[in-house]
């Protein structure tokens, strides 16, 4: 077997992680949509956000139902994969995951009291039930990403002979790198779900359909994606100034910074080369890193060298995803900017062409971003599973044969994507029930 | 405390067994969409114990939970590809709005992944109780014996009757019959297996078989073979109303009979639960979320179940 039970078994795990993050994204950021249009509709009477909402809470039932499936993959696979992972740490983030279990219960819970409730509920009370989905879809990515946080910045137990002996569970859940991570993670979530809305209905502009809905649907989306990413901003500055402090390997890494200096510069794009310790082809702007992350133009940034060899991640895998995410939310940052300036310059929704295209762009991007977010964490945390206490290569699975099933997972995937990629495709052609609007032509989604 | 946190695994088990079981129509054509609506909204909950089982066994149990998921990769591999098309399929047919035709595939998929899963589950359970997981690693595959094969189709056999038994009191005129019969093959043939695993486990399963012979889990078993008799005359006379109630409990009293016969042992033939278990800091708070929990779900499924009760005259 050319791949290894370690290499198969992360990537099998990286794998499932990056398809489960995709529906746990939808899940978080799509409840936030219907409970906007919705609130807009009860408000202003008008039709068409109901519309929305309906149509909103059905692709949100059918792709929260998917990541239930890939979230239960996920919890065999940490005892398939992690085991020895599992044995030292499942004590520990029990906790979080059961109150996330219950988190998750009341989210599906509420979510068929909004889908299946629209003709038993009155539409007060119907509005309603979305505020707990997004609470409870929140309240899951908090408490999913605060262990993600405690494998950064692992904290709240004691261990004696190479087990742990007590734990405190706040300790745990807050851990110094949760508040960052829960937030930039939470956040991004609703990023990309207001652009993947927005673009969804600027294909249906660009088609030709000006439609009032779509215009209503697309302005919704980019209101939020707005709001978000410029908070979003905020977060990953703050973000990147906890790593270089708490975690400065994965900080040295993500800036491609091979040797401690002072005065170092910001590194944009360029080809991280361990071999030569350079990163050729980089834009560097002198001394930014150092003035953005410590407020002083020659505030010293540590570099990978003055880390043990074996600690350190290996800065490819670390600075291309971030360079990815950098640019992307700057790009996204500069859509919504130019579709409010045309609307704030035009005094109504009429984007250009240029712009449609651009937002239609960024719709599969903000997940793009997300993805190479997460994959910045992941990688700068190597070769840790536990932040400096257990490597992953101590968590891996004593069972062959990995690979074989991370092949056939990886076929399960694909043939779960194609398939959803059908239905939801076919739902654009869909009319909403009791619409008061004939026809949606191709302009619905 | 160890105690406290078996009762708690023992619940959430005995409820995910059956829900994942209600859930494993194993059969095909017209009785498949019956089941499936009745099944729809099961379906959720079902996928929740499960997750729930897993937590608690990590949480509470993480060295049992990194011996069993490493002894018993194979069956747990397939029971999870079985988990995600089973789940999968629930999903694209409802939002296929339940017409079989706009969602081709998904039905043979449901079936066979609804064979399968119960299948690999039942093997892995059987191995479990088995006696060859041991503190000294053991057989290499340990589930790959007659025991644990012999439970694993007594998993699919306990599917099959819980599900005509739920069916039969869901339905009625000939799908109704059909279940019926249904019902009655499924409890004769759970019978003979579980006579069958008796005597394959006199020779293959011998800690299990040894503990058999105590007087707590011949009671509960007696019981459960009452129990499995009387679902078997509820059917014949026809009293449906009963099915459900009779086929869970015989169901619960064989997961019992299973549980006295392995308690104090997590697992066969030398981990005692308290080997395995956490410490009390892990157990007290894990408890505890568990309770409060409750109290913010019950009065939410409470609504659910009121909501949708009120008008479906």
């Amino acid at each position: 077997m050319v791949l290894d039970s370690l290499t198969s078994a992360r990537a099998l795990m990286g794998a499932s992680l990056a398809f489960h993050i995709i529906f746990a994204t939808i899940g978080i950021g799509l409840p936030l949509l219907l409970l906007i249009a919705e609130g807009l509709a009860l408000r202003t009477g008008d039709g068409m956000y109901r519309d929305m909402a309906k149509r909103w809470g059905r692709v949100a039932a059918l792709l929260f139902a998917v990541g239930a499936v890939s979230g239960t993959a996920l919890s065999f696979e940490f005892g398939l994969l992690w085991p020895k992972w599992m044995e030292f740490a499942g004590g520990v983030i029990g906790f979080p995951f059961a109150l996330e279990g219950f988190a998750f219960f009341i989210e599906a819970i509420f979510l068929s009291l909004y889908i299946y409730g629209w003709d038993r509920l009155s539409p007060r009370v119907h509005w309603l039930c979305a505020i707990p989905i997004v609470l409870c879809s929140a309240a899951s990515a908090f408490f999913v990403i605060s262990v993600n946080g405690w494998m950064n910045q692992p904290a709240g137990f004691t261990v004696a002979d190479g087990k742990v002996v007590s734990v405190d569970p706040f300790a745990v859940i807050f851990n110094p790198a949760m508040p960052y991570e829960v937030i930039h993670g939470t956040l991004a979530a609703y990023v990309a779900m207001g652009f993947a809305v927005a673009g969804v209905y600027a294909v249906a502009m660009l088609r030709g359909d000006q439609s009032a809905y779509n215009r209503k649907a697309l302005t919704l989306g980019l209101a939020v994606a707005a709001v978000f990413t410029v908070i979003q901003l905020v977060s990953g500055d703050a973000s990147a100034r906890f790593l270089a402090h708490n975690q400065p390997e994965k900080f040295a890494a993500m800036e491609a910074q091979f040797e401690t200096e002072r005065g170092a510069p910001l590194r944009i794009g360029g080809f991280p080369d361990p071999a030569t310790r350079t990163t050729p082809y980089a834009i560097e702007i002198p001394k930014l890193a150092s003035l953005l992350t410590f407020f002083d133009p020659n505030a010293e940034v540590r570099g990978l060298n003055s880390f043990p060899p074996d600690e350190i991640p290996d800065p490819r895998f670390v600075h291309y995803p971030f360079q990815v995410m950098v640019g992307i939310g700057s790009f996204l940052l500069l859509v919504a900017a130019w579709f409010w300036a045309t609307v704030w310059r035009r005094r109504a929704v009429r984007p250009g062409r240029p712009l449609l295209l651009a937002i239609v762009a960024a719709a599969p991007l903000g997940f793009v971003a997300l993805e190479a977010g997460w994959l910045v964490t992941e990688f700068g945390r190597q070769p840790w599973i536990i932040y400096k206490v257990m490597r992953v290569s101590e968590g891996v699975t004593t069972q062959q044969g990995v690979g074989v099933v991370l092949l056939t997972f990886l076929l399960v995937y694909v043939v779960l994507t194609i398939g959803l990629l059908v239905l939801l495709l076919r739902e654009r052609r869909r009319p909403v029930e009791g619409s008061a609007r004939r026809t949606e032509g191709s302009g619905g989604a | 405390m160890g105690l406290i946190a078996y009762a708690v695994f023992g619940g959430a088990d005995f409820g995910g067994g059956v829900w994942t079981a209600l859930a494993s129509g194993p059969r095909a054509g017209q009785q498949r969409e019956a089941v499936f609506r009745a099944m729809g909204p099961v379906w959720e909950t079902n996928h929740i114990w499960l997750i729930f089982v897993i937590v608690t066994l990590f949480t509470a149990f993480p060295a049992a939970f990194a011996q069993l998921f490493t002894a018993l990769f194979i069956p747990l591999v397939i029971a999870l590809l079985g988990i995600i098309f089973r789940g999968a399929a629930f999903a694209f047919r409802h939002f296929g709005d339940g017409n079989e035709a706009q969602v081709p595939l998904v039905g043979s998929f449901f079936s066979i992944a609804s064979i399968i899963t119960p299948l690999a589950m039942g093997i892995a359970l059987g191995a479990v109780a088995g006696g060859h997981i041991t503190t000294r690693g053991g057989a290499s595959e340990p589930w790959l014996r007659p025991f644990p094969l012999v439970t694993g189709l007594i998993g699919v056999a306990v599917c099959a009757f819980l599900t005509a038994c739920f069916m039969t009191d869901r339905t009625d005129g000939q799908l109704r019959e059909d279940f019926r019969r249904r019902g009655i093959l499924a409890s004769v043939a759970l019978g003979a297996l579980t006579t069958v695993a008796l005597i394959v486990a006199s020779w293959d399963a011998k800690p299990f078989w040894e503990r058999l012979s105590s007087p707590v889990p011949v009671a509960v078993i007696s019981v459960a073979v009452v129990m499995g008799l009387a679902s078997l005359v509820v059917l014949w006379r026809r009293l449906y109303a009963l099915a459900p109630s009779v086929a869970a409990g015989t169901v619960a009293l064989v997961l019992a009979g299973w549980g006295v016969v392995q308690y104090p042992y997590l697992i066969l033939p030398d981990q005692r639960i308290s080997d395995l278990a956490a410490g009390t800091t892990t157990l007290v708070p894990f408890l505890v979320s568990l309770v409060i929990g409750a109290v913010v779900l019950v009065p939410s499924l409470v609504f659910l179940y009121r909501t949708f009760s009120e008008k479906t005259g």
